[in-house]
């Protein structure tokens, strides 16, 4: 009996989780591996619990169903997922699109069931041109994997990301950690907060200090008194969106 | 669309389709449509026939009509293929502005083929028609002068008032679609549809109050008209919505209710309180992991019923689709109703929304 197949059930209303607990509950072959109310929580579980699949709602406040999939895609043996939505048209036309798989509450049994055997994993570049939560904007949080689970760390306490070699240094209020994420992605999705400075420096507007003149060039000092030198060529860009020229 | 009160009230109907319709149209018809030509022609005829009837009693009748329906068919033809040709400049105009540039061009149309009448004819052939009175070009002039100034007036004010109601009936079809588009936001409908199927098995008792409250909401939003209820009834109302939102919610919704002040036979328009709560919760309390108390106050000030709401919001968050349909459709709904006596006010700052109703007080 150790085939039993195990899911992990995120939404936000009680009332939901309920239902698809016990709903997974009396199907065969299928056992409930734990609830969550929230995407942050889910990604903890679901490094913990190595469930095969996530049901996941669309919907939820603070990180929506869609960036928690994304982090999902970063665990070391990532969960197949499968959005549950009450009714997000846009949500529902884009997972149609891109085969990915959703079920509409109140789900049924059967629709469940289906749902649940042939669910597969989704990947970032099938998430990649999702809404990003449905209304709720941008991801939130960048999420690094620290062995086998995943760190979240919010996009706000984000000082700079530094390009290395092979992977990419993000430096933050309470660390650093390495993400295997390119840092032009990450340059086009947050273009909104941060700038380029250098070659392999992208910096966070918010913790930006001082701009300073060092000897024949410049360079940014960030709150926290770290430095970082900024090359000629983004010089213009990274003034205009200091707003000083 | 055509029976929006009943027919479809749950379908889809695209905002963008409801709101086209709300373009600035003028309140004089097309004249250069073959149906209004017609119209005009119809109208010159019976207006030749009067004036035949009032100026000959005893002259020979037939040939007088046919001179006076000549001279006013013509007068009326011209007049709208003139404003036919203004009519894209006549558009743009306010119908004050509009009104009197149309005097003008009428009594100048009729002022030209007056004098040219005269002249075509050699006077005695057209003034002969009236006998008895003095056969001078200038009394034809002004006597004609005053007759199109009359029947313009009276036109002109004929078109206003049945171009006034046409918009007001259109202004109210289209705030009942909103309002239904509004109450019967999907999202609520299917989530409290969610809850009611997880409550069925484990909370039997639950589940049949809110299919009761929820069949109550129903209800009153197909009944919605803007006929005024009393606050007490609008308020059950608002608190059987609150009852199923808690379902979900359960903590994350707090709602602080102060509105013992209002006396309960105060008469508001249906369907002013609870869509606010709805807004709240959807925009406000939702999108928060945490959620918040939405306040709901009430409060007679000043002969006038003043209802504010307020919400934490979520200020990273992006807004949801829809935010201010809600809003609008009800200031609609208050204008409507109350003109300048009602308002429909929203502010936010640091994080909180806050929207204040004003009605003047009905008992």
């Amino acid at each position: 009996m150790s085939a039993l197949r195990e899911v992990l059930i995120v939404d936000d209303e009680p009332p939901a989780r309920e239902r698809l607990e016990r709903l997974v509950g009396e199907l065969d072959g299928w056992h409930v591996a734990g609830t969550c109310a929230s995407g942050v929580e889910a990604i903890e579980q679901a490094a913990r619990l190595k469930p095969n699949v996530v049901l996941l709602d669309v919907r939820m406040p603070g990180m929506s169903g869609i960036e928690t999939a994304r982090h999902l895609c970063g665990l070391e043996i990532p969960p197949a997922v499968i959005f549950t939505t009450a009714y997000d048209q846009y949500a529902i036309d884009a997972f149609e699109a891109r085969a990915v798989g959703y079920l509409l509450k109140p789900v049924r049994r059967e629709r469940l069931e289906s749902a649940l055997s042939y669910a597969s994993r989704v990947s970032t570049a099938l998430l990649d041109g999702l809404p990003r939560g449905s209304g709720a904007g941008p991801r939130r949080h960048i999420a690094a994997r620290v062995r086998d689970e995943l760190r979240l760390i919010p996009i706000k306490e984000i000082q700079y990301f530094r390009a290395e070699q092979k992977y990419v240094t993000v430096r933050h209020l309470r660390g650093e950690d390495v993400i295997d994420e390119p840092l032009k992605s990450l340059e086009d999705e947050l273009a909104d907060q941060f700038v380029r400075i250098h070659r392999s420096v992208l910096v966070s507007l918010l913790h930006v200090d001082a701009l300073e003149k060092r000897g024949d060039g410049y360079a940014l000092r960030l709150r926290g008194g770290e430095t970082l030198p900024v090359s000629r060529r983004q010089l213009t860009e990274l003034k205009r969106r200091l707003g000083i020229g | 669309m055509s029976r929006p009160g009943v027919a479809e009230p749950l379908s889809a109907i695209p905002a963008s389709t409801v709101r086209q319709e709300v373009e600035v149209e003028s309140f004089l018809p097309d004249f250069c449509q073959p149906r209004m030509v017609f119209a005009v022609v119809l109208i010159s005829e019976l207006l030749a026939v009067v004036f035949a009837l009032v100026r000959v009693p005893d002259g020979p009748f037939w040939p007088s009509l046919g001179f006076i329906s000549l001279f006013v068919q013509w007068l009326g033809l011209t007049g709208a293929a003139l404003l036919c040709v203004a009519r894209p400049r006549l558009a743009r105009l306010r119908v004050a502005e509009a009104s009197a540039t149309v005097f003008a061009l009428l009594m100048l149309n009729t002022a030209v083929f007056s004098l040219l009448a005269v002249e075509v004819a050699g006077g005695e052939a057209v003034l002969g028609i009236v006998p008895g009175l003095p056969a001078s070009s200038w009394t034809f002039l002004l006597r004609n002068e005053a007759i199109c100034v009359i029947v313009t007036a009276l036109l002109l004010r004929y078109f206003y008032v049945s171009h006034e109601w046409r918009r007001h009936v259109r202004a109210e079809t289209r705030s009942r679609i909103e309002a239904l588009q509004a109450r019967m936001r999907p999202h609520f409908l299917f989530n409290t549809m969610n809850t009611i199927a997880a409550l069925t098995r484990s909370e039997p008792a639950t589940a049949e109050r809110a299919v009761e409250d929820l069949a109550d909401l129903l209800r009153a939003t197909l009944k919605a008209s803007d006929r005024p209820v009393c606050f007490a009834e609008e308020l059950e109302l608002t608190r059987v919505y609150a009852r199923i939102e808690a379902l979900r919610l359960g903590e994350r919704l707090r709602i602080d209710w102060d509105v013992g002040g209002v006396p309960p036979n105060a008469r508001i328009p249906s369907l002013t309180l609870q869509p606010l709560l709805e807004n709240a919760i959807y925009h406000g309390i939702e999108p928060l992991p945490a959620g918040g108390a939405v306040v709901v106050r009430g409060r007679v000030d000043g002969g006038q019923l003043v209802i504010t709401l307020s919400n934490p919001v979520d200020p990273e968050a992006a807004a949801r689709p829809g935010h201010r349909q809600a809003l609008d459709n009800l200031r609609e709904r208050v204008r409507l109703a109350y003109g300048e006596r009602g308002s429909v006010e929203t502010e936010s700052d640091a994080g909180q929304f806050r929207v204040t109703v004003r009605l003047p007080l009905e008992t």
